[in-house]
């Protein structure tokens, strides 16, 4: 796949500075954009702040914020221009409890993830090669 | 993921892509049950009347006769049992639709098969890979 934007939401700075560096740090040739919660994700998305072109992954942990993270993922996929958007659920929480409910809505991965950084280099790097091995279409 | 073996199923028409799967399985030490069917009529089948145990992965070809992948996967996505199945295409068609088309139907990946078996053996092991990070 050529470079594609990727959007992050999560609700800790610290969470999204250890990614960003770490895609740095993998050399990784996507565009990170970042969402410190759903709403502001959700704007990036389909309203005054969106990024063009659309993001092919979103990046999201549904664990941390009760309900608003699988209620942005519903929302993703009943909008028309959204839906075939990738969404990998990365948890570093113990608690699976929205788990179940991100599988029904078809998420290309469920992976618990540690923050640690020599271990988020790899889990990033195993995703970015995967993203890399994938195609997708040429449309905007 | 790789240590609960989950079943894999593969859609697939041409043997030689079978085999070749097959080939890079076992050059990756992808120790999991892989079950194969050779169009989306014999999957559909083969998953309705629980003739194979349900899978947690499909790796799905596009063209084949009788049901193409497109069409075996909008029966799968309304169908309550199969709803879920992680599924990753593996085709040589290039069509933007056909992308399109298996995107929109929220496929995890949508993978063209390698012209050489020594790429294909790549991609696989990338694959392997991200399997293992994740939790079905």
């Amino acid at each position: 796949m050529r470079n594609a934007n990727i959007l992050l939401v999560d609700n800790r700075k610290t969470t999204i500075e250890n990614i960003k560096k770490s895609f740095l740090e993998i050399d990784s040739k996507h565009t990170l954009f970042s969402a410190e919660n759903e709403n502001e994700a959700w704007l990036m998305l389909d309203g005054t702040h969106k990024i063009n072109p659309v993001p092919k992954i979103v990046l999201i942990d549904v664990n941390r914020t009760k309900k608003k993270g699988i209620n942005l993922l519903n929302a993703i996929r009943n909008h028309p221009d959204l839906k075939s958007i990738l969404i990998f659920v990365i948890t570093d929480s113990d608690e699976d409890i929205n788990k179940a409910a991100a599988l029904n809505l078809n998420i290309a991965g469920y992976i618990p993830l540690s923050f640690e950084s020599h271990k988020l280099n790899y889990f990033l790097s195993v995703l970015n090669d995967y993203w890399n091995i994938i195609e997708f279409s040429s449309q905007k | 993921m790789n240590q609960k073996l989950v079943n894999i199923l593969l859609v697939e028409d041409d043997e030689v892509d079978v085999m070749n799967v097959k080939r890079a399985f076992s050059k990756n030490n992808i120790m999991n049950p892989l079950f194969v069917a050779g169009n989306g009529v014999e999957a559909l089948e083969m998953l309705d009347d629980k003739i194979i145990p349900l899978p947690k992965i499909i790796i799905l070809d596009i063209n084949m006769p009788k049901m193409n992948g497109i069409e075996f996967l909008k029966i799968m996505r309304e169908n309550e049992k199969l709803k879920n199945i992680s599924v990753f295409v593996m085709t040589t068609s290039n069509e933007d639709s056909d992308k399109i088309n298996a995107y929109n139907l929220n496929v995890a990946g949508y993978i063209l098969k390698p012209l050489s078996f020594e790429k294909f053996l790549t991609s696989v092991a990338t694959l392997k890979n991200f399997w293992q990070l994740c939790e079905m």
